[in-house]
């Protein structure tokens, strides 16, 4: 019997709160990119980087002398210009074109190669370290947990909910997704469509970089971590439904309990074919993800 | 960088000095000097170019200069072989050296045995290379992977006897067979293993593991991850106190120049066996930190000090052959023993693996601290090759 009490305190119980860090940290890469899939029908292929790119802006802000709580609030807003500036300059450039899934996905793919040796250029190679501005760990009934994830935890969440909240209950969110159900008819109506287009798109790009000063104390920072969480990242978006928040949410933290107790009894080199796995089974079943996009939801 | 970098002849002043009459011996190296490995191939170069100019200062080898050919082979065994080839036909080179990824090694002794000519690297670990897949013309002369293995199991038996031994490797050939050697040499020891897991290469997050590992509850854990890999590990096993009372200690490429300054103080206690240390307390090796220091503006590590010591391998067995024909060379190379930093190394005649002492070092304060030593004998392993 104390075997098993050990494994179900030492091992499942651990496991499974690791694996909700772990999801929270996932939803927040997935709801960017679902937004800008979900209003502008663009798949950002450059997430990853700009997650990556947030992180190395909250090294500068370090070294520069501020606080990591300074680089938190600082780092989105920076990101959310240079996510602006993207699509004012680049994306709009391509968004009427015919054929736009296919000039957008490569415009953004070639975004992402140009930042990733950016940050090579200018920061090295060499991976760099945030400190957690948050030290110590939490003992509870035997369990052991850092402060700092538990901070993103309850910050993640916030966050989460405060999107959503955005988007669903307020006037803002009621143009975006309007513009994301009928963009000609919500232009008709007075809805400034292409502000709307690059707000949207410089939020989600805040998000990831606001992912990335969070995660930066845990996963720690150099200049190929962008492909760390995008894969997963995508894979939630396409479970969950192209656009879809609700499913973003339900489906990153789902997938991240998969992998975190199927690794306690499969090698965990297995756990992202599982994943991929579970994504082909919900695209044979439905196609369109477990909910609908932005515009219906 | 494709362009061939043909660094020749050192110092002909100091060669003109002493009026050698003779033709030079020319060394033909190949090393990456672009690439992944290229800082590696810096500290060969420092290395080698340290002791061409004193040994040409000093009158040479048989009163000929040595003269070194550089090739870059990019880390890449296929541009290796090329460079190799090109050396022994068109520069027609007495002798190789330089090679640092253990396939380019393995695939240039046999460019050697085609060209009857010796070669030996001062850098590759795999143990293959003296072992099972040893050849007549290829000599090692640094530290192989078997043996940092038996330091590091040694220093361990002796500090935790009976360790309960918890590993950790990334799942890979190099991750799987240095746990694998580990594990053999400590159980030889007397210790226990208490399980073990191997992490995806590039993995993010190890919390997932820890659970298994705090279970297990062991007194030491081997990990032989690298690069970004260790920063993640370290940091995070800090961060739950998974290392709290327990001996981390792993493979010698898992805490680098490259990452150490990503993971400041959470490496700090940190063990690994090696082949040298820049803080051996030993007259000799005071001497050639110095000199390599001013010569180079940086410390030495294990790959330029082997480098160093793998010319005066050459000048001993040269001056004991009395020739630098092939099969006097080889047989003057057999059991030869001639001085090194690290002390008197003896090239094993049945492998043509060279025995030294070895050192447990253990990080404080982002330096590595001797904790250990190993005598040469203890640590050398058997003799698996069966070619000659």
């Amino acid at each position: 019997m104390p075997a098993a009490l050990d494994w179900l305190q030492f091992v499942l119980a651990p496991q499974m709160i690791n694996g909700l860090s772990i999801g929270v940290a996932v939803v927040l890469m997935a709801l960017g990119l679902t937004i800008i899939f979900g209003l502008l029908d663009v798949i950002n292929m450059a997430h990853g980087e700009f997650y990556a790119v947030g992180a190395y802006v909250a090294v500068a802000l370090l070294t520069a002398g501020l606080n990591f709580w300074w680089a938190l609030v600082l780092t989105p807003l920076l990101l959310a210009v240079l996510g602006y500036a993207t699509e004012r300059g680049l994306i709009q450039r391509v968004f009427h074109s015919k054929d736009r899934h296919t000039l957008t996905l490569l415009l953004t793919f070639g975004v992402a190669i140009v930042m990733e040796d950016v940050l090579k250029i200018v920061f090295g190679a060499n991976p760099l370290r945030i400190e957690a501005p948050i030290a110590g760990a939490t003992e509870m009934v035997g369990l052991f947990f850092p402060n700092y994830r538990l901070f993103v935890m309850v910050v993640g969440s916030l966050l989460i909910a405060a999107v959503w909240l955005l988007v669903f209950r307020t006037s803002i969110g009621a143009m975006v997704r309007a513009a994301a159900f009928d963009r000609h008819m919500s232009a008709s109506l007075g809805v400034p469509v292409s502000t709307v287009y690059a707000t949207t798109f410089a939020f989600g790009v805040a998000l990831a970089g606001l992912a990335g000063v969070m995660l930066a104390p845990i996963y720690s920072v150099f200049p190929t971590m962008g492909r760390d969480f995008v894969l997963i990242a995508f894979s939630v978006v396409i479970i969950g439904g192209m656009g879809s928040i609700k499913g973003a949410v339900l489906a990153g933290l789902l997938l991240t309990q998969v992998q975190s107790i199927s690794s306690l009894f499969i090698s965990p080199v297995w756990s992202d074919p599982l994943l991929f796995g579970i994504m082909v089974l919900v695209l044979m079943w439905r196609p369109q993800g477990l909910f609908g996009k932005l515009g219906q939801a | 960088m494709k362009n061939t970098l043909v660094a020749t002849a050192l110092t002909l002043t100091a060669a003109a000095a002493f009026a050698q009459a003779g033709t030079p011996i020319k060394i033909g190296v190949v090393t990456p000097l672009s690439g992944t490995y290229a800082g590696i191939g810096q500290q060969v170069k420092w290395g080698l170019d340290l002791a061409a100019k004193e040994i040409n200062t000093a009158g040479g080898v048989l009163g000929r200069p040595l003269e070194l050919i550089y090739e870059d082979e990019e880390a890449n065994p296929a541009v290796a072989v090329q460079k190799a080839e090109k050396l022994f036909q068109v520069a027609k080179v007495d002798f190789l050296t330089g090679t640092v990824n253990s396939g380019s090694t393995l695939a240039v002794g046999q460019v050697a045995e085609r060209n009857d000519r010796l070669m030996a690297t001062t850098v590759s670990f795999a143990d293959s290379i003296t072992g099972d897949k040893c050849s007549p013309n290829v000599f090692r002369v640094n530290a192989r992977a078997g043996m940092q293995s038996a330091a590091l199991a040694d220093w361990m038996a002796q500090t935790t006897p009976n360790a309960k031994v918890f590993y950790l490797g990334p799942d890979y050939e190099m991750g799987r067979s240095t746990v694998a050697a580990f594990k053999s040499a400590a159980e030889g020891k007397g210790a226990q293993s208490t399980g073990e897991v191997f992490a995806p290469l590039d993995n993010k997050d190890y919390s997932p593991f820890f659970g298994q590992i705090r279970s297990a509850r062991p007194s030491v854990i081997y990990t032989s991850v690298a690069g970004n890999d260790t920063v993640r590990l370290f940091n995070q096993m800090a961060e739950f106190g998974v290392n709290r009372n327990v001996q981390v200690v792993g493979a010698s490429g898992t805490v680098t120049s490259q990452n150490l300054a990503a993971i400041g103080k959470n490496a700090d206690g940190f063990v690994t066996g090696v082949g040298y240390s820049p803080l051996i307390d030993t007259p000799a090796n005071k001497k050639f930190v110095a000199a390599f220091e001013a010569a180079a503006k940086a410390l030495p590590d294990l790959y330029g000090t082997d480098s160093y010591g793998v010319l005066y391998m050459y000048k001993a067995a040269a001056e004991k052959a009395g020739s630098t024909d092939t099969a006097k060379l080889r047989a003057a190379m057999r059991g030869l023993q001639w001085a090194t930093p690290q002390g008197t190394k003896t090239l094993r005649a049945e492998d043509h693996q060279a025995m030294q002492d070895m050192y447990a070092v253990r990080l404080k304060d982002g330096k590595f601290e001797i904790v250990g030593k190993v005598a040469a004998a203890a640590a050398i392993g058997p003799d698996a090759c069966t070619k000659f």
